[in-house]
């Protein structure tokens, strides 16, 4: 190894080089301000436009405190969360055994998998739901409960799960570390369990972020089968009163970026905590 | 420690045939090493072995028990992969208790045993790092780690060293055996690395086309190859085409030269083409000055190459019997240079004779 002379270690820091590096094209900034302008001028009209409109004596964040006391907003706000983490854990528990096994021992069926998984991009949401009206009223019982929505919420997010499981599964080596597990007396369910899920959290954390915006935000289908979720309660005030719609839309945007930043945080902190449930388990 | 024998595999991959009806014995305590190139097979009958892969016909015996029918998770088998196999979201600790957890074994136990493991391996002091803080050959070591402790029957290693650098291999391969001999622990090492094979084993099966092509001690695997694939995966050989000119007398003409070859085993009649091999360390070269004459036994070669390789160097030669390599000191090959002529001279006592 080459030895740090007494001379080396007296020569004053070159700091062009530093400086050079550190120098940021102006293009970079161009491009990052437009990007950004593209994003939060929307959100910042939003945001104006829902504190506007307030009689003289009002708050200014009349419109906000008026939806928050309208009781329907609190049930169709919460009927969207249960049904989101009811999407959220149907998909899960559907998708992970599912693309795990692919993965390891039936990878021809791969293709298979990437085809079946772009199908609800293909078919349009008011097609397929047109399509399984029929079908969902032959069984009334499931017809008129809001589970049903998660059901069909779990095709709607079925592509954006399964990519990012799928991505979560090439970056390891699934086989080796499947192996290597079974070769110390480990049963398939408990390596998934202790070896396979923890390396699969942050895909599992983007998949499920993305299966809770996609249920939160989905109109077509709750509006058809006629349950009154948060965005079918916010489309609906909003046409009646501008000021309350836009504000609801704005709390719709708090609540996933809050729920994306919950999940980051989650995610950033999985190796610790997976390190922690491991020493836990027995 | 377990015996393994294994009886008849066969297997094929399509077209394929991995292993093609092989027999293999291993002692108790014992190290052996499949040797071969890719495709040999090698590797698949280590799996076999894991459970990993089943064969189409043949037996799979530890402690005289067939073991096919059990899952690789029944089998007690300690395994070390080629590619770096520790569980990501796991220390090092945690890696090597793993197999004690699924055992159930008390965290205190789990604990001891994973320290002296790491002990054992020189990592006594990386107990709480993660796979992805530590190197290639600190990774495998833990996996070695982690095999051992299930007190495994039978430790099986996948070329466990081909993915690390050329010191970090021959200093890991030294410890390996130094953990295997200290343990006894009956092993069986899949490697196309013929060096290692030769440096760690107590025995060396070398395959070609899913077969055995010879099995013995490094020295006999070495110096007396059995079949022309054998001589030529092992080591450098030069190759020489001969007549048996008298079977009694084991004498070959190679080219000009009458060659005396003194295998016991030879027993080809006259008048058959065989395949004379001798290694470029038992070919002995002179400088032919002006006026020197020719030995008996000796004949004459032109430089072609010189290879250095440290303490020796290759010589490549032109002869009269076809183009032969020798190894030289390299403080001799000081005095060589393309197209020296030079004084060729055979050490017959090494030559091996192989029917065509």
């Amino acid at each position: 190894m080459a030895q740090v002379t007494a001379a080396d270690a007296a020569r004053p820091k070159d700091h062009r080089f530093r400086r050079a590096r550190n120098r940021v094209p102006v293009w970079h900034v161009i491009w990052l301000v437009l990007a950004a302008l593209v994003f939060l001028v929307p959100i910042y009209s939003v945001v104006q436009f829902s504190l506007a409109g307030v009689q003289p004596g009002q708050s200014p964040f009349h419109w906000y405190l008026t939806v928050f006391d309208d009781p329907m907003f609190r049930s169709s706000f919460w009927l969207s969360i249960q049904i989101a983490l009811e999407t959220v854990a149907v998909s899960l528990v559907l998708m992970v055994p599912t693309v795990f096994w692919v993965h390891l021992r039936l990878p021809g069926l791969r293709p298979v998998m990437d085809l079946i998984s772009i199908l609800p991009f293909v078919v349009p949401p008011i097609v397929l739901v047109v399509g399984l009206l029929p079908f969902l009223k032959n069984i009334t019982f499931l017809f008129v409960r809001p589970e049903v929505l998660s059901l069909i919420y779990v095709v709607f997010a079925l592509p954006f799960l399964y990519r990012a499981l799928d991505a979560g599964l090439r970056a390891i080596d699934l086989r080796t570390l499947v192996e290597a597990a079974e070769s110390l007396g480990a049963k398939t369910p408990r390596t998934l369990l202790l070896v396979i899920l923890p390396n699969l959290r942050a895909a599992i954390i983007g998949g499920s972020l993305l299966t809770i915006a996609i249920s939160m935000g989905e109109y077509t289908v709750a509006s058809l089968l006629e349950f009154n979720t948060f965005p079918v309660y916010t489309y609906v005030i909003g046409t009646s009163t501008a000021y309350e719609g836009v504000a609801l839309s704005f709390i719709s945007f708090i609540f996933v970026w809050a729920a994306m930043l919950a999940l980051y945080l989650l995610g950033r902190g999985g190796r610790s905590a997976a390190a922690v449930a491991i020493t836990d388990y027995n | 420690m377990a015996t393994v024998e294994l009886r008849g595999l066969c297997r094929r991959f399509g077209n394929v045939v991995a292993l093609d009806h092989l027999d293999l014995e291993v002692g108790s305590g014992e190290f052996v090493s499949l040797l071969g190139p890719s495709g040999c097979g090698k590797t698949t009958a280590l799996r076999i072995i894991a459970g990993f892969e089943w064969p189409d016909s043949g037996e799979v015996l530890v402690e005289a028990k067939d073991v096919l029918g059990q899952p690789a998770n029944k089998r007690n088998m300690g395994m070390v992969f080629q590619a770096y196999s520790l569980f990501p979201n796991m220390t090092a600790q945690q890696n090597v208790e793993f197999g004690l957890r699924v055992r159930k074994q008390s965290h205190e136990v789990r604990a001891q045993r994973a320290r002296e493991l790491l002990e054992l391996v020189g990592l006594g002091s990386a107990l709480n790092r993660f796979p992805r803080q530590l190197s290639g050959g600190q990774q495998q070591r833990v996996a070695l780690a982690r095999s051992l402790a299930i007190q495994p029957s039978v430790l099986l290693l996948d070329e466990p060293l081909s993915a690390l650098d050329a010191k970090v291999r021959v200093q890991l391969r030294a410890e390996v055996r130094r953990i295997q001999q200290e343990l006894g622990i009956t092993t069986l090492y899949v490697t196309h690395d013929q060096e290692e094979a030769l440096s760690i084993s107590d025995r060396v099966a070398v395959m070609s086309q899913g077969r055995i092509e010879q099995l013995g001690t490094p020295a006999q695997i070495y110096s007396g190859p059995r079949t022309a694939f054998v001589a030529n995966f092992v080591g450098t050989m030069n190759q020489l085409e001969g007549t048996v000119v008298s079977m009694e007398d084991r004498v070959v003409r190679c080219g000009p030269l009458l060659l005396s070859v003194p295998d016991p085993t030879f027993n080809h009649p006259a008048g058959e083409t065989v395949e004379l091999f001798l290694r470029p360390e038992d070919i002995g070269i002179e400088v032919l000055s002006n006026g020197t004459q020719l030995v008996p036994g000796q004949f004459e070669g032109r430089v072609t190459s010189l290879t250095f390789l440290g303490p020796v160097t290759r010589v490549g030669l032109t002869t009269d019997i076809g183009p032969l390599l020798a190894d030289v000191s390299s403080a001799v090959a000081l005095n060589l240079a393309a197209d020296t002529v030079v004084a060729v001279k055979l050490d017959s006592a090494s030559l091996r004779s192989i029917a065509r």
